[in-house]
């Protein structure tokens, strides 16, 4: 289910590396199950530089605002106007025609720090573990 | 200490439907099975079902139940037929809200309210308060010890359970039987959709709600009961009212009964009445691209002129929407404003605030 190609954070950003310097970003399958319905998003501009770590931009789901953190720095290259224009496609698609901007890394070797697919699943577990103990009882 | 959660007699079957539980006025309810647009849109176009057993249930009784009732209501319920109920408003001796109401009338000395989760203990206390020690007055909370399903949607009256009760009216109400539960049927609801809203003994819930499940009728979270009320304009206590609001301001006095004897706060809202009010709610739909949320400033001309007390998307028009209050000159329909969204100034526009009609165009 996750892409072994890609890249992930602990925040449930991944990052598909397309070249040396540039990658698509977009956020994981846990993160808009979490999330619920996508209504509203709000990407940085072309040009725009982003950090590793630091907020991006900002999404709406029905129910709440969250932040979009930045997995690596870099600027941005593109957006993806169909996802702002139709929001669902995070829920529907969240890897593929879900993806957000494009980066151009300025710092490649930012990729090392991020967690494999492996480790994410085994991530992810931990924390759908945690949930349905706190939801029983 | 830690406040321990309440749950509803169904709180089992939310968790075997995998809903998601969040937290609300003490409760633990499903905020979504599936999805909350999945769950409006089957509301507008179908049937969905909804737990609202947070919802306190107050059988009010004795030979004065009916004159306790008209004291304490801003309307009266000693005027309405057995069989039928009304909105109304309880209100403090200064005209402020302490909740909006069902009031039902069983029969001659009987009646049940259906009021909001928050509060409880409160309201309850206000009530035992006016009663004083009169015998004639009884006030029974069964909150506990019942459950209250909405069943909402354009479809209902074609779900072969509800058959028996789609000759109610609107506001009607029966007592009946679905599928051997012994219930009490109304039509009412707080989505903007035909439906129902029926109590049945706690242990009974199960049955209840899986005979629904059977009929093809969608389970529905917090979610959607949110985003359907917002968009058909409807108040949520607590947020677009509470204490410090009076009718007038909300756009509540059709629930204002001015000859209903000498009612608590009558006094009060008569003057404010007089005096006209400086503020009103208003609905407003987001002309600008963000999403309006409960707390956000509305400002005008770069200055701070109100707050939003409720905002999301309309799913149904595809809009974005709002309820907030404004001064009253500029509380005209059309009248330019902004939302502060994360510090920038979004504009917006002053709307009719039944945002969505049933049966109407609907045209955004």
């Amino acid at each position: 289910m996750t892409p072994k190609e890609y890249k992930y954070t602990q925040e449930h950003e991944w990052i598909c590396p397309e070249s040396k310097n540039k990658g698509k970003v977009g956020l994981t399958d846990y993160a808009q199950s979490q999330l619920g319905d996508i209504v509203f998003l709000d990407l940085p501009a072309p040009g725009t530089q982003v950090e590793q770590g630091k907020k991006m931009g900002e999404l709406e789901s029905v129910k709440a605002v969250s932040d979009i953190f930045a997995p690596v720095s870099g600027q941005v290259a593109e957006i993806n106007q169909t996802v702002v224009d139709e929001p669902g496609l995070v829920n529907k698609d969240s890897y593929g025609a879900g993806w957000l901007v494009r980066l151009e890394l300025s710092k490649p070797s930012e990729l090392d720090a991020l967690t494999d697919s492996d480790k994410y699943d085994e991530f992810v577990a931990q924390l759908t573990e945690n949930e349905s103990e706190q939801a029983g009882g | 200490m830690i406040e321990v959660l309440k749950k509803t007699a169904l709180n089992k079957v939310h968790h075997e439907l995998r809903a998601r539980m969040a937290d609300f006025a003490g409760w633990q309810l499903p905020i979504w099975y599936t999805s909350i647009l999945e769950e409006h849109r089957a509301v507008r176009s179908g049937a969905g079902m909804f737990d609202v057993s947070d919802m306190g249930r107050v059988w009010i009784t004795g030979r004065k139940a009916g004159v306790f009732l008209d004291r304490v209501l801003t309307r009266s319920a000693s005027r309405l037929e057995a069989g039928s109920s009304q909105l109304c408003l309880l209100c403090l001796e200064d005209g402020g809200i302490l909740d909006d109401l069902l009031a039902y009338r069983l029969a001659t000395d009987r009646y049940l309210i259906v009021w909001n989760a928050g509060d409880i203990e409160q309201k309850l206390a206000w009530l035992r308060h006016w009663a004083g020690s009169d015998p004639d007055i009884v006030i029974h909370d069964r909150t506990a010890d019942t459950v209250m399903v909405a069943v909402q949607g354009p479809a209902v009256c074609r779900l072969q359970n509800l058959k028996g009760v789609c000759s109610l009216p609107r506001f009607g109400h029966t007592r009946t039987r679905i599928e051997n539960v012994e219930v009490l049927a109304a039509r009412t609801g707080y989505t903007g959709e035909d439906g129902f809203e029926i109590i049945s003994d706690g242990a009974n819930a199960a049955q209840l709600w899986e005979s629904f499940m059977r009929q093809g009728v969608k389970p529905c979270g917090l979610g959607a009961r949110d985003s359907l009320r917002l968009e058909a304009g409807m108040l949520l206590y607590g947020q677009d009212m509470d204490k410090s609001t009076n009718p007038y301001e909300v756009g509540l006095r059709w629930l204002v009964e001015m000859d209903n004897g000498d009612f608590i706060g009558k006094n009060a809202l008569l003057e404010i009445k007089r005096q006209g009010v400086k503020r009103k709610l208003v609905g407003f739909r987001m002309t600008g691209r963000g999403v309006a949320r409960s707390g956000y400033k509305i400002v005008r001309c770069g200055q701070e002129v109100g707050k939003v007390t409720s905002g999301g998307c309309a799913p149904t028009l595809g809009v974005n929407i709002g309820l907030g209050y404004v001064p009253t000159e500029l509380a005209n329909i059309g009248a330019d404003i902004e939302i502060m969204i994360r510090n920038k100034p979004v504009a917006a526009k002053v709307v009719n605030r039944q945002f969505y009609k049933r049966g109407a165009q609907n045209d955004p």
